[in-house]
């Protein structure tokens, strides 16, 4: 059976919603204008308030207004493709750098990045974190341990790390008294709850080369030349559920 | 177990939700939300599971298109229909994928025959695919489109007898078109073939904020208006009991505000259902 009308007509109206969404364009029929532009409302709506659910640190840096004006401008640029808006958002941190209203705040990238990795880190595959004792068992076999499927590891120019945290409810730290500095990030998952922890060259380097499957004497070594302290760096690790 | 009023499901009541042992008492969740590979949300959903029956209701099939279901997602969807073992599986006419966008809305369009065969094909697909009978659920419309060669309900209930499907009726929604296109809401409700029901959906519009516009949109922040719920006992009445949901996605309220609405669902039903026991015995 054809379906060519309904293609043509799906084809008509989606056009005519996104020219609506143009600024200056004019539909004709006023009570098609209102339908269209319920339409759009309703649907970049629930993209920008998907958005907002997953960059609210960006969003408090931001201010609401700045912020769903920028939302609203990412919406446009990259409409969702998919229905699974509680993973939108992608590359967020790619269209801020080129964001001009934000170009002032040199950090706001760094923070979308270590929020789209606790996104990330929220629904990944489930797995039982490696405890002390597997970890003595790969010591001994000199085997390899897996990367947790929520662990992700970044190294930022900015204290992403210290900003983020000083907007968490608990925070300690006071935004006033963060250091400019460079940080890394490790991203975790341990007992069902995402936690952002400051990672330093060397835990980076150990974690790098676990996940491209190093065993325990190459991830070891190449965390050493990134001067990696290693009486805290393997219980670290384990604390935070890093790996699997 | 008999369900009677459910809640549509927020994360922010969990323990709430967990706690509650109201009688009849169900939830719903938008599918797509738990179409991820883990975490504490879709544990979250199998801890609510083992106390409450849960129904998935997706906004994402788009059914209602000259395009196939997406072959990811509809497997996604078998997978948690798989997991959950849901009450009831429901999707709306409407489409919202197309030339590769996903719009968060459902768009509307011509009810011709041909749609109505092409979206039975659609609504065969997806129940080949998840295994389960789906719910199709009417959508708020904003326009009068021109080609119209079926009536809603018509529509509905041809797409029932051809593909085995069963309808959601959106009671808001019903309201919400009627007040826009300038139809009867009570003819409508009317017009529902009782015998596919399988479920009820209330929940509250607002104006459209363009002071131009005469429209009411289904905005779902605001409490069931008192119009939607002279339609719900109408059709209740004609119908019989169904389990019936208090949908709010925006502007949300305590668990306790949202017991409250639900409790008039119950009620409503509980009426129902002794007027029911009454004809058979007497």
């Amino acid at each position: 059976m054809s379906f060519t009308s309904m293609a043509l007509f799906q084809q008509q109206f989606g056009d005519a919603l996104a020219r609506s969404a143009e600024v200056g364009t004019r539909v004709v029929d006023p009570a098609l204008a209102r339908a269209l532009a319920v339409h759009r409302n309703t649907s970049a709506k629930a993209a920008q308030d998907a958005l907002a659910a997953n960059y609210p640190v960006v969003r408090a840096l931001f201010g609401d207004e700045a912020f769903f004006a920028c939302a609203a401008a990412y919406v446009r640029r990259h409409p969702p493709r998919e229905p699974r808006l509680n993973a939108f958002g992608q590359n967020f941190d790619v269209f801020l750098r080129d964001y001009e209203p934000a170009c002032d705040l040199a950090y706001l990238p760094d923070v979308a990045k270590l929020e789209r990795l606790c996104t990330e880190a929220l629904f990944a595959a489930d797995a039982e974190p490696l405890g002390a004792e597997e970890m003595a068992r790969h010591i001994a076999e000199q085997s390899s341990p897996n990367l947790h499927p929520a662990t992700r590891m970044t190294q930022f120019d900015a204290p992403a790390v210290s900003i983020w945290r000083a907007h968490q409810t608990d925070a300690v730290s006071a935004f006033d008294a963060i250091v400019w500095s460079a940080e890394g990030a490790l991203v975790t998952r341990p007992d069902g709850e995402v936690r952002v922890a400051i990672a330093d060259a060397g835990m980076l380097a150990f974690l790098q080369a676990c996940a491209a499957g190093a065993d325990l004497n190459a991830a070891a070594l190449a965390a050493n030349a990134a001067g990696a302290d290693f009486s805290t760096l393997l219980p670290n690790l384990i604390e935070a559920g890093a790996l699997a | 177990m008999i369900v009677t009023a459910g809640l549509g499901f927020k994360a922010q009541h969990f323990d709430e939700a967990m706690a509650c042992r109201a009688d009849g008492l169900w939830f719903e969740v938008h599918a797509e939300n738990y179409m991820v590979d883990g975490g504490p949300r879709l544990a979250a959903l199998h801890a609510l599971r083992g106390r409450h029956p849960i129904s998935l209701h997706g906004v994402g099939l788009s059914i209602a298109s000259a395009q196939q279901p997406d072959a990811v997602h509809l497997k996604r969807l078998a997978g948690l229909v798989d997991r959950v073992r849901p009450l009831a599986v429901s999707d709306h006419l409407a489409w919202q994928r197309w030339a590769g966008v996903h719009h968060s809305d459902f768009l509307p369009f011509p009810r011709t025959l041909e749609a109505l065969s092409g979206v039975a094909d659609n609504i065969a697909r997806v129940q080949d695919a998840i295994g389960v009978r789906l719910l199709v659920e009417n959508p708020s419309l904003y326009i009068d489109l021109p080609g119209h060669e079926l009536s809603e309900p018509a529509f509905l209930e041809a797409l029932a007898e051809r593909t085995g499907c069963g309808l959601l009726v959106d009671v808001n929604n019903v309201f919400v078109s009627a007040a826009n296109l300038g139809l009867n809401a009570q003819a409508y409700i009317d017009a529902i073939p009782a015998e596919f029901v399988g479920e009820i959906h209330l929940a509250g519009h607002s104006k459209d904020p363009d002071p131009e516009s005469p429209l009411i949109v289904d905005s779902h922040d605001q409490p069931v208006a008192e119009g939607v719920w002279e339609l719900y006992r109408r059709l209740i009445s004609r119908i019989g009991p169904r389990p019936t949901l208090i949908e709010r996605d925006d502007n949300i309220p305590s668990f306790n505000e949202l017991m409250s609405e639900r409790s008039q669902a119950h009620s409503i039903l509980a009426v129902a259902d002794q007027i029911k026991v009454n004809h058979v015995v007497h």
